[in-house]
């Protein structure tokens, strides 16, 4: 008996010219005039089942209609066709403090928000002490100050704290769980895996796979508002990573077409992940090689390659050069392997630069590579973003030094 | 009608979150302003001071049909403002709430419902002010007034009827907002509000004038359950009008239920 049985669910939405709310005018002349509106599947005939005590991570990029299926299953927005059949009290979690009112104070929206999110007032009374609490030390201070005076973080704690405290059947939880400091995170984020060991269904939309690896048991891949692919989270992620990397980034080029000027053109440029046996992804854990081959046009240059990586917010993480090499017409090579372990998870891209006589730019390439790298980790309890830019492994050590105090 | 039964029984379900919401918009209303409550005694005895002025001073009009002025016109702005403000409050509820409308699900009847709260609290203290002006005017008070409360609650069904039509479609065409004033407006004076219908009793066309403004026959039964005495009310009319503003409702209910899934993708 599945808890919820989704049946072939779509969401249309009409692209018009005029989004969103129009002038009676507008609309009064819509009336006669047929105007041919674009139409876009937000969801496409999505089904799945689910039974009672499932985990369900859905992934999928952005616009691939996830938060939409949100909607859909928790009842704030009605599919174009399809069924939908849930057994028990559903609780959705798509932002949290959810109709705080500024101008209330916690303790009154306590009572608001889980009446809002479906608890009843003698549930929130008992539970008051405990929402508070889970809130942090902080908030007692500030029981009866309108929320408009708390801090960023105490208004989110607040309303995450109610939200834990919720005794739904089934949950649904947006990304809003990735928002907040580092520390709130792995409140958060350990509160769902509390939530998880019970028997509780668990309905989860995450950028954060590594907790969708760890916390759920199924995944849901959804690509333009269709179902890429249902089923045990290992196989999900693994096929949906390994589609959204595309690893072996070469660039060649013939004489002709060749970015560069008359003193150097690029004929190849290549890097390739070096990825263990069956290992379908790049992660954190890979060395990864780069090799370059350009034409000197002009004899006796005496150049080098100055490389650099980004992070995908711009900032250079490091900048490594060749020696300066006195070189003749012809195709030079350049090689280099970046070990592993060095690279934080995200987004990078790399340039380069061929350089004469140490000073002099000949040709600037800018963004030849961009990839991504994957998290690894293993045996976690934490799934937060790892903070910094790399995530080198250095010998850092820990031991009983000895017994007494 | 059976979908209505539900909607209206998935209200009672939830009445705990209409209460909690209702106390939201009271506590809100009073925590910004300075004077409160006050402003609930204010505002209706401004608009009656003026109509005074224009009446006694201009129009050298000192009673309507044998009643006191005073009387007459207080008791029609309270009617007229408790209808008013629940009307535009049910308008403009949906988008004032669109943010718990597009990230929580529960009957969105109750957004609506739940923001007549701060007219209705409004409407009891101007009550309490016109229980006082007609003691000081030594006028008693009619022992209809036992039948306040259905006059209030015929009132009420008209005015959620009404709101929950516009309402409607007030998400997605916005232009509501500025036509909701308007029909405020010109309603309030088209409605016996600072008259009576004394003048139309003789007229053929008030029978029909009864059915397109329930209001009319409303507020002279409101009237009549507190001036004592007061003859202008009549039975016939208010059951025409008690009709239409039942079919309003029901046509409000209809369209709502037809319209709210809607709602979210207008937001």
């Amino acid at each position: 008996m599945s808890i919820i049985e989704v049946n072939s669910v779509s969401k249309k939405y009409k692209l018009s010219t005029q989004k969103g709310p129009v002038s009676l005018r507008e609309g009064f002349t819509n009336i006669f005039k047929k105007e041919t509106k674009e139409e876009f599947w937000a969801v496409n005939k999505v089904s799945f089942n689910l039974e009672k005590g499932d985990k369900l991570g859905i992934i999928g990029n952005n616009g691939a209609g996830k938060s939409t299926l949100l909607k859909i299953l928790s009842k704030i927005t009605h599919p174009t066709s399809g069924t939908i059949r849930v057994q028990g009290k559903v609780a959705s979690l798509l932002e949290v403090g959810t109709g705080f009112h500024p101008e209330l104070t916690g303790r009154e929206n306590i009572f608001l928000n889980g009446a809002i999110l479906g608890m009843s007032k003698k549930e929130i009374a008992s539970q008051f002490d405990e929402i508070v609490d889970f809130a942090g030390g902080q908030i007692t201070k500030f029981l009866d100050t309108p929320v408009k005076r708390y801090s960023s973080g105490m208004y989110v704690r607040l309303g995450f704290a109610i939200s834990a405290h919720l005794n739904p059947d089934i949950l649904i939880v947006d990304e809003v769980l990735a928002v907040g400091d580092a520390d709130f995170q792995k409140k958060s984020l350990g509160k769902m895996r509390e939530v998880a060991s019970q028997e509780k269904t668990i309905l989860f939309v995450s950028h954060n796979l590594t907790a969708v690896a760890n916390l759920c048991n199924k995944a849901l891949h959804l690509e333009k508002g269709a179902v890429k692919e249902f089923g045990e989270t290992g196989t999900v992620l693994t096929n949906y990573l390994s589609g959204l990397q595309n690893n072996i980034l070469s660039k060649e080029f013939t004489i002709d077409t060749a970015l560069g000027n008359d003193l150097v053109r690029l004929k190849l440029a290549n890097l390739k992940p070096n990825l263990f046996d069956n290992q379908v992804f790049w992660d954190i854990r890979n060395s990864f090689s780069i090799n370059i081959e350009f034409w000197n046009l002009i004899d006796n240059q005496n150049l080098n390659i100055s490389l650099h990586l980004y992070a995908s917010t711009g900032e250079c993480i490091f900048n490594v050069a060749t020696e300066p090499t006195i070189l003749q017409k012809g195709i030079i090579q350049s090689n280099i392997t970046i070990p592993g372990d060095l690279l934080n998870d995200g987004n990078y891209f790399i340039s380069f630069m061929i350089v004469k006589d140490k000073s002099i730019i000949l040709f600037n390439f800018e963004e030849v590579f961009n990839f991504e790298i994957a998290d690894f980790r293993e045996d976690t309890t934490w799934y937060g973003k790892w903070p910094g830019y790399v995530r080198p492994k250095f010998n850092f050590s820990i031991f009983q030094q000895t017994e007494s105090i | 009608m059976l979908e209505i039964i539900l909607k209206l029984k998935e209200v009672y379900l939830e009445r705990e979150l209409l209460i909690i919401l209702s106390k939201r918009d009271i506590s809100v209303r009073y925590k910004q302003t300075l004077l409160g409550l006050v402003w609930a005694v204010i505002k209706p005895m401004a608009t009656m001071l003026v109509f005074l002025f224009a009446f006694k001073q201009v129009a050298k009009v000192n009673s309507f049909s044998g009643f006191p002025i005073q009387l007459i016109i207080f008791s029609g702005i309270l009617f007229w403002n408790y209808f008013a403000n629940s009307f535009q409050a049910i308008c403009n509820s949906i988008l004032i709430n669109g943010n718990l409308v597009s990230k929580v699900y529960f009957p969105r009847l109750i957004i609506c419902i739940s923001s007549i709260a701060v007219p209705l609290l409004d409407f009891f203290v101007g009550l309490i002010v016109y229980f006082i002006l007609s003691l000081s005017l030594h006028y008693p008070i009619s022992n209809f007034v036992l039948l306040l409360p259905l006059a209030l609650f015929i009132t009420t069904i008209f005015s959620i009827g009404i709101g929950l039509i516009f309402v409607s479609f007030s998400v997605k065409y916005r232009d509501i907002q500025q036509i909701t004033p308007l029909i405020v407006q010109y309603g309030f004076f088209i409605t016996p509000i600072v008259y009576t219908t004394q003048e139309f009793l003789a007229k053929k066309w008030f029978p029909y004038y009864n059915i397109v403004n329930p209001l009319s026959s409303f507020v002279e039964f409101f009237r009549f359950t507190l001036i004592d005495n007061y003859h202008l009310f009549n039975l016939q009319n208010l059951f025409i009008s008690l009709i239409t503003s039942f079919i309003i409702f029901l046509i409000g209910l209809v369209i709502f239920s037809k319209r709210e899934d809607s709602f979210v993708d207008f937001l």
